[in-house]
């Protein structure tokens, strides 16, 4: 079909005003068309695989008119890590909405939360999914507005507070992104990240060390890297568990996937040569340490139940770091975003079955949980499988991903022998990460049982753990689907 | 080819319509039947007839690209006539001749129904409107400084009347205050003018910047250039001299306040552009464009402070005009084709925000709701006219998918273009205050729980959504497709080097 990533794009659109006024009548079958519409984009994205992976270009485009004068199209593109970061996208959108039918079923304005979902949908892939700077920030910012007002609508405690802690900061980090693109297009007079990258190769380096350095900074906000991750842990602990799944795996991911597709792939190569490009990626590494270590440490003494998993994000986008730093060997790369992928999944899983524990015992110290296990059956097994595949442990997902950047970095060590002491302290780290997962399941699931009339989850949140925990252990098993579809992906 | 008619038409029209408004809303006051029928039926014939002469001179103009950049219109031919009024038409006079025609129609479809017209002199405000509309669209197309003087200091004299509407004694002493600095500011631009028509011997634009460029003395063109600078930006309320407008506007009908800020506002910026960059300068004959710079910078961040700490929300919302004076001051100095396209295009997208903006206020104000406090948990009582406030909201705060964005866009990236990145740094800097302090707002409206003896009060208005919903979909529609408007501006770019 010509038209295929269009629709991708149109059909969420589409669907917020019947989302809206069907879930009027009735939000269960709101949540249901959302999951209609996550299947039919599934699909679409799917009948590209064959010319990304057969095409020489290993690309697929469609371009629209948009705004000529700014040099803005409305270009849409996939090619092996895009589609990879969209389906998984939609993955969780899907369960996000099918975990809400239980969860969300007693609050009120449910149609226009369900309404809301679905418009962050459409900034979600629209981030994944385009090349055109301008549409890129766009949907960036479309992934702000929804989640604002779905934390701020149907969060707990104070949840207008963590919401404008979360839009301050990443809107923030946004103008600088902003101020990154406007550059770029007074540059280059282009707004295409393929064009740009040859473009900004004669610019002034100067320049283009400044840009750069903006754009990073104002994606690490979004991707919660340490000295500006303060947002996250509110945010993720206060939204709702679905919002805090999709916050988690997709959000923080689309800073990292801007980082790679961006800062690096778009802007990188013209000042990889010179010394700055060397500090550049060792300042990456830097944070991604401290980011890992911070994460961790924090995780194994917080006590809330969905902060641990927040913090938890804090060190895995820490890993990603990392692995973007060594930067452009076609391994760690590889590994850096089946990494995004295996997160997004196993720590989706982790923030619904968190959310399913929440919502059956109403409370949230995990020093007041114990021996839950045999009252959630379910639950307690997805979340063990999510815990484990945080943890690094084979055969679940983060372990096949942790494993390939390791590969890389010792790779990397070969030729620059900065990134020595960094792998072996992310090692470490590790092993931090086993810790505040088994901390988490011996609190919650193991031990004596401390509430009597427990049930476990209702259907439909079972059913999105199951999805998810079986995703995580499929990926786990075999990875070769996305590392296929990455690996045919060139940077540089 | 466009004549001289076709200019000076939509004036003539929106100004003898002002004059006929006056008798013909007192018959149909007198009366029994179909007043409000009859009424509104008056007022659409203007606006029909008189958008009819705007699209024409649109129309004409658009059709033929001239391949010059501008027409110049004497109102009698020969140059040795020294008085002559003269018009400008070029890409920027004809799209402000446009905005202003149909934010204006919008808000006055607002005033129709937030000013009962059935009260005592309700029909000489629907005319000082309308008289406004005409006088800003004559000096959108005002071709020598004279004549550019006389039309903007006529939109002034009659803001101040539309300011005054509700006679309260807060009003009087803010319209006082208007006043007092307008005709400080006019005293000033008239000693300027007559240095430069000293210097030059003509108040034409073209001869003056002509002669301008060519002198070789420069002390009396500051001078000149300074009290004309700075009598403008009185009237366009740059810090420092913003004092009247925070009063003036919050002590002014709502309806008021939204028509002053989309359109005399608006209007102001327009007179300082055309002054400044089409003129007095280019920058190589006087270096005025940092001290501007600065003036921006101080403008943006004074404003937003200011509206930072502020509790009433009306006046939050005109310290956000003042705001947006130094976003636009940022472009003006950039002196750049894309500073000018953003500009313009601020005109509109802020125009429409404000105006939105104070017309919701408006609403909330006529129940009794004016502090930060009395707007808790209006959102939900009144989805839609607080949904409406949002959206002007998240245009301020330059979110993308809104008007404001693509605004804030150019503006920043023409001030990157001229080598100012620490204002553009400034700018989205104080991006984020603005989006903090109107999340605030959101905050209150939807966070918290309304009182319960204000919650009897809250009704949706039907009538006052119209107006507030047409704002409201081209603030979105703005922000999604700019294309419609920035191909209007887009001939700017090739007229840029000015005026030969």
């Amino acid at each position: 079909m010509q038209n295929t990533l269009l629709l991708t794009i149109i059909l969420p659109a589409v669907a917020v005003p019947l989302v809206y006024f069907l879930g009027k009548k009735s939000s269960k079958s709101a949540a249901f068309l959302i999951v209609l519409t996550c299947l039919i984009n599934i699909a679409l994205l799917s009948t590209t695989i064959p010319t990304i992976l057969n095409d020489t270009s290993h690309k697929y485009v469609e371009s629209y008119y948009w705004i000529p004068v700014l040099h803005a199209s409305f270009t849409l593109f996939v090619d092996g890590i895009s589609l990879s970061m969209a389906i998984i996208t939609m993955v969780l959108i899907l369960t996000a909405a099918l975990f809400s039918i239980n969860y969300m079923q007693e609050k009120k304005g449910l149609a226009e939360y369900y309404a809301l979902l679905t418009l962050l949908s459409i900034g979600l892939v629209g981030v994944f999914i385009t090349s055109n700077l301008m549409l890129f920030y766009f949907c960036w910012e479309l992934m702000l507005l929804p989640s604002y007002f779905i934390i701020g609508g149907w969060g707990y405690k104070e949840p207008y507070r963590a919401a404008f802690k979360f839009f301050i900061f990443t809107h923030a980090g946004a103008v600088f992104v902003l101020l990154g693109i406007g550059a770029i297009f007074m540059v280059t007079g282009d707004l295409d990240m393929f064009q740009a990258q040859t473009a900004l190769m004669t610019a002034n380096p100067e320049l283009v060390k400044w840009i750069l350095l903006s754009l990073t900074v104002g994606f690490a906000v979004k991707m919660a890297a340490v000295p500006v991750h303060m947002w996250l842990p509110d945010a993720h602990s206060e939204a709702p568990a679905p919002m805090s799944a999709l916050l988690s795996g997709v959000i923080i991911s689309a800073g990292a996937y801007a980082i790679l597709r961006v800062s690096l792939g778009t802007v990188f190569p013209a000042v990889m040569a010179t010394d700055f490009g060397n500090i550049f990626l060792h300042g990456l590494t830097i944070f991604g340490i401290i980011s890992a270590f911070f994460g961790s440490l924090i995780a194994l003494v917080e006590t809330d139940i969905k902060r641990i998993i927040a913090y938890s994000s804090i060190a895995h986008m820490g890993y990603v770091l990392f692995g973007l730093s060594l930067f452009p060997f076609q391994e760690p790369i590889t590994g850096t975003v089946l990494h995004l992928v295996n997160h997004a999944v196993s720590k989706g899983l982790f923030f619904l079955s968190a959310g399913a524990v929440m919502k059956q015992l109403e409370i949230r110290d995990i020093r007041e949980m114990g021996g839950l296990a045999g009252k959630m059956p379910i639950t307690a097994t997805s979340s063990t499988v999510a815990a484990l595949s945080i943890a690094g442990i084979p055969p679940f997902a983060c372990f096949m991903s942790e494993f390939l950047i390791f590969v890389g970095a010792f790779q990397t060590i070969n030729i620059d022998n900065f990134y020595l002491i960094p792998t072996a302290l992310m090692l470490i780290a590790t092993v931090l990460s086993l810790a505040y997962a088994l901390r988490f399941l011996s609190h919650v699931f193991l031990g004596s049982t401390k509430h009597e009339k427990v049930a476990d989850a209702p259907s439909f949140m079972k059913l999105a753990m199951i999805i998810l925990a079986t995703l995580v252990v499929a990926l786990g098993i075999w990875p070769t689907f996305f590392i296929q579809l990455i690996t045919s992906a060139s940077f540089v | 080819m466009i004549a001289l008619l076709d200019v000076s038409l939509p004036i003539i029209a929106f100004i003898s319509f002002s004059l006929l408004t006056i008798p013909a809303v007192k018959i149909i006051r007198k009366r029994k039947s179909g007043k409000t029928v009859l009424g509104l039926c008056w007022f659409l014939a203007i606006f029909i007839v008189a958008g009819t002469t705007v699209a024409n001179l649109a129309l004409k103009y658009y059709a033929e690209p001239s391949p010059q950049p501008f027409l110049n219109l004497s109102l009698i031919e020969g140059s040795s006539v020294i008085f002559s009024s003269v018009f400008l038409v070029d890409a920027i006079s004809v799209y402000m001749t446009i905005i202003f025609t149909i934010v204006g129609a919008v808000i006055f479809i607002y005033s129709l129904f937030s000013i009962n017209p059935n009260e005592k002199l309700s029909e000489r405000y629907y005319a000082v409107m309308l008289m406004i509309i005409g006088c800003v669209v004559g000096t959108a197309l005002a071709g020598d400084l004279l004549t550019l003087f006389i039309f903007w200091e006529a939109t002034a004299a009659g803001s101040s009347f539309l300011m005054l509407y509700q006679k309260t004694a807060k009003s009087l002493h803010a319209t006082l205050k208007y006043l007092v600095m307008i005709i400080i500011a006019s005293a000033f631009i008239i000693y300027g003018l007559s240095v430069i028509y000293a210097l030059t011997g003509s108040l034409n634009f073209w001869e003056v910047k002509h002669a301008l460029a060519s002198l070789a003395d420069k002390h009396l063109i500051e001078i000149a250039f300074i009290f004309i600078a700075a009598g403008y930006s009185i009237e366009a309320a740059v810090v420092p001299f913003h004092m009247w407008l925070p009063d003036a506007y919050t002590a002014a009908p709502a309806s008021s306040s939204a028509f002053l800020s989309a359109l005399v506002d608006q209007g102001s910026y327009y007179v300082l552009l055309r002054v400044l960059i089409y003129i007095l300068t280019p920058p190589t004959v006087l270096p005025w464009t940092f001290m501007f710079a600065v003036l921006s910078a101080l403008t943006m961040v004074v404003g937003n402070l200011l509206a930072l700490t502020e509790r009433n929300v009306k006046r939050l919302f005109a310290y956000i005009c003042i705001a947006d004076v130094g976003y636009n001051l940022v472009a003006i100095t950039s002196v750049t084709p894309l500073g000018i396209m953003g500009n313009l295009y601020f005109f509109l997208a802020g125009g429409i925000a404000t105006a939105l903006s104070f017309m919701v206020v408006g609403i909330f104000n006529s129940m009794g709701f004016k502090t930060l406090d009395d707007f808790s948990g209006v959102g939900r009582k009144m989805p839609f006219t607080s949904l409406s406030l949002i959206l002007a909201a998240f245009s301020f705060a330059g979110v993308p998918t809104f008007a404001g964005f693509i605004a804030k866009y150019l503006v920043f990236t023409s001030a990157i273009e001229a080598n100012m990145s620490w204002l553009a740094v400034i700018g989205v800097l104080t991006s984020v205050i603005q989006a903090a302090y109107l999340l605030r707002l959101i905050n209150y409206m939807y966070g918290r729980k309304p009182n319960a003896e204000a919650e009897a009060k809250i009704k949706e208005p039907k009538k006052l959504l119209v107006p507030i919903f047409i704002l409201a979909i081209a603030i979105i529609f703005l922000g999604i497709y700019p294309t419609a408007v920035l191909n209007l501006i887009d001939p700017v770019i090739k007229q840029f080097p000015f005026m030969p």
